[in-house]
């Protein structure tokens, strides 16, 4: 199996046409009014969604919409505590999203760890793990407040704010430092992070580090499986 | 020459803007269905836009490529071949037959797409779209072949011309154009017959390793869908349309009925699809067909 190809549309090249601009506003516009979101039900946060999406709040008045596949969606949500097995299967799913890509903490527990502070199996603060553009407090929060977190992301998609899935290849050695100590130092997932750096121009001095020395010393190529029949 | 030309660049860009309309007007009936407010106005634009603005465009690979071209191209195609009023396209040179072959084209690319995603979700879903495809397809030809003996024509700038001098299509052979409601359904793939979408179940069949543009292309196939059901069994069992005015609204009220059953329904597994789309459609269409052929 070759690699998958991932292909850019050169976004970061300089524009110089003027109406370039008009147009990327537009395009930000749209973004912030469609948002599709891949709920990763992990806490009792996730008990909010429905409500939240259903008759009462109403999320599709947004132009935001539940999607089931990584590949589809936009926001990645992480709805409460994440032990340590979940979160490798976040990492996983958030590394498969096409950029431009959004995660929101629901929950106290995402925050700070909230009342699972001193558990053994749960990742305390996602933000050392992921790129988090938002948080949402609460334990858990109603979904009036999962409605005014999403208008909040909103609006900084429109003003160009919401952009920390650049962060997660610009810090990337960070980030995998993170990882690697909560998951051992085998750690890797199917997708090259440093690749994808490397494509959309976001290869800074923090991407590689110590640690993602460590990832190319252990990382094995991906092979897939053979087919049989038992 | 000219003329011809521009119609067939105006019928699918036309077809474009409907179809997102009718795409609007699902969602808006899902949402009054379920007592929502629903999704705003600009809803459908917005997502295709987003997913064309996606910076990440992950692909498979040549094939994966080339089938959603190919699904595109066949509704495309298809748009062609339909008249509508003022303008007919190259519909008066082929007829209704040509159109069944376009209008299969489109599952054949999505399925040429979804193979090569080599996603056992996308796998599973393409069989049960194939499978979804010979069950509404056997009343959908017996109701073409029922429609066609009744004008006596293939050709469905004729049919609408017969139907427009003698009345509609719906009130001479009822129960074909009930066979043809019930085979819509189906074609749509919309709730009892949603085997190959079924997001809970399989991750959205098909569907399932498609992003950014190739997402929003078969959104876009999808509004493409939509306009062609409504516009053919217009043409068929509606008398087409004078104006455009009524010719929408046709169309439009077409569509909505599959539309209003499909969100009243969970879905069916496979082999209940099979059951009920060749027993109901198929019997009425026969008996339908029996009617046409001895009066
Ligand atoms: S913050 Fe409260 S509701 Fe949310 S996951 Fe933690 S314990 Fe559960």
């Amino acid at each position: 199996m070759k690699e998958l190809p991932v292909r850019t549309e050169g976004a970061f090249a300089k524009r110089t046409n003027p109406l370039a601009h008009v147009f990327d506003e537009f395009v930000r516009f749209c973004r912030s009014h469609s948002l599709f979101m891949l709920h990763y039900c992990t806490g009792c946060g996730a008990i909010e969604l429905p409500p939240a999406m259903t008759s009462r709040f109403d999320m599709e008045r947004l132009g935001i919409q539940p999607m089931v596949t990584p590949r589809q969606a936009d926001i990645l949500l992480v709805t409460g505590y994440v032990s340590v097995k979940t979160l490798k299967r976040i990492i996983l799913t958030y590394e498969q999203m096409p950029a431009p890509k959004y995660v929101i903490g629901i929950c106290s527990c995402t925050v700070n760890g909230g009342m699972y502070w001193q558990s053994y199996a749960t990742a305390k603060v996602l933000a050392d793990y992921l790129p988090v553009d938002l948080y949402i407090a609460g334990c858990m929060p109603r979904p009036e407040a999962v409605v005014s977190g999403m208008r909040k992301l909103m609006g900084l998609i429109k003003t160009g704010k919401a952009e920390s899935w650049k962060d997660y290849y610009r810090r990337y050695d960070h980030y995998l430092g993170n990882q690697q100590a909560l998951f051992g130092e085998r750690w890797q997932t199917p997708t090259d992070v440093l690749g994808e750096a490397q494509q959309y121009g976001l290869h800074g001095p923090e991407t590689e580090g110590e640690h993602t020395a460590l990832l190319q010393q252990v990382q094995q190529p991906l092979i897939p499986h053979r087919m049989r029949l038992k | 020459m000219m003329a011809l030309i521009v119609e067939l660049v105006l019928m699918p860009a036309v077809a474009f803007v409907v179809g997102l309309a009718m795409l609007l007007m699902m969602r808006k009936i899902a949402a009054k269905i379920q007592r929502r407010v629903g999704p705003p106005f600009f809803q459908p634009l917005y997502d295709v836009v987003k997913f064309f603005g996606k910076q990440t465009q992950i692909s498979h690979g040549l094939i994966h490529d080339v089938g959603i071209i190919v699904a595109v191209g066949g509704y495309i195609a298809a748009e062609t071949l339909i008249p509508v009023p003022g303008m007919t396209g190259i519909a008066d040179r082929t007829d209704v037959i040509t159109l069944i072959y376009f209008l299969m084209v489109p599952s054949l690319g999505m399925a040429l797409a979804a193979g090569q995603c080599a996603n056992p979700n996308a796998s599973i879903g393409i069989s049960r779209a194939l499978t979804a495809m010979l069950a509404y397809d056997i009343p959908f030809v017996i109701v073409i072949f029922g429609m066609s003996w009744m004008y006596g024509t293939t050709n469905l700038v004729q049919m609408v011309e017969y139907q427009q001098a003698h009345g509609w299509g719906l009130f001479q052979a009822p129960l074909l154009a009930f066979a043809g409601l019930f085979a819509l359904q189906g074609m749509l793939g919309k709730q009892p017959f949603e085997i190959y979408v079924a997001p809970a179940e399989i991750a959205t069949g098909p569907m399932v390793e498609m992003g950014g543009k190739y997402l929003g292309s078969l959104i876009v196939m999808q509004s493409f869908s939509l306009y062609t059901a409504g516009i053919l069994y217009t043409t068929l069992f509606l008398g087409g349309g004078v104006t455009w005015i009524d010719f929408l609204v046709k169309a439009f009220l077409v569509v909505a009925i599959p539309m209003t059953i499909a969100f009243q329904f969970p879905r069916y597994r496979a082999e209940q699809m099979l059951g009920s789309l060749w027993k109901w459609p198929v019997l009425a269409g026969l008996l339908g067909l029996a009617v046409v052929m001895w009066s």
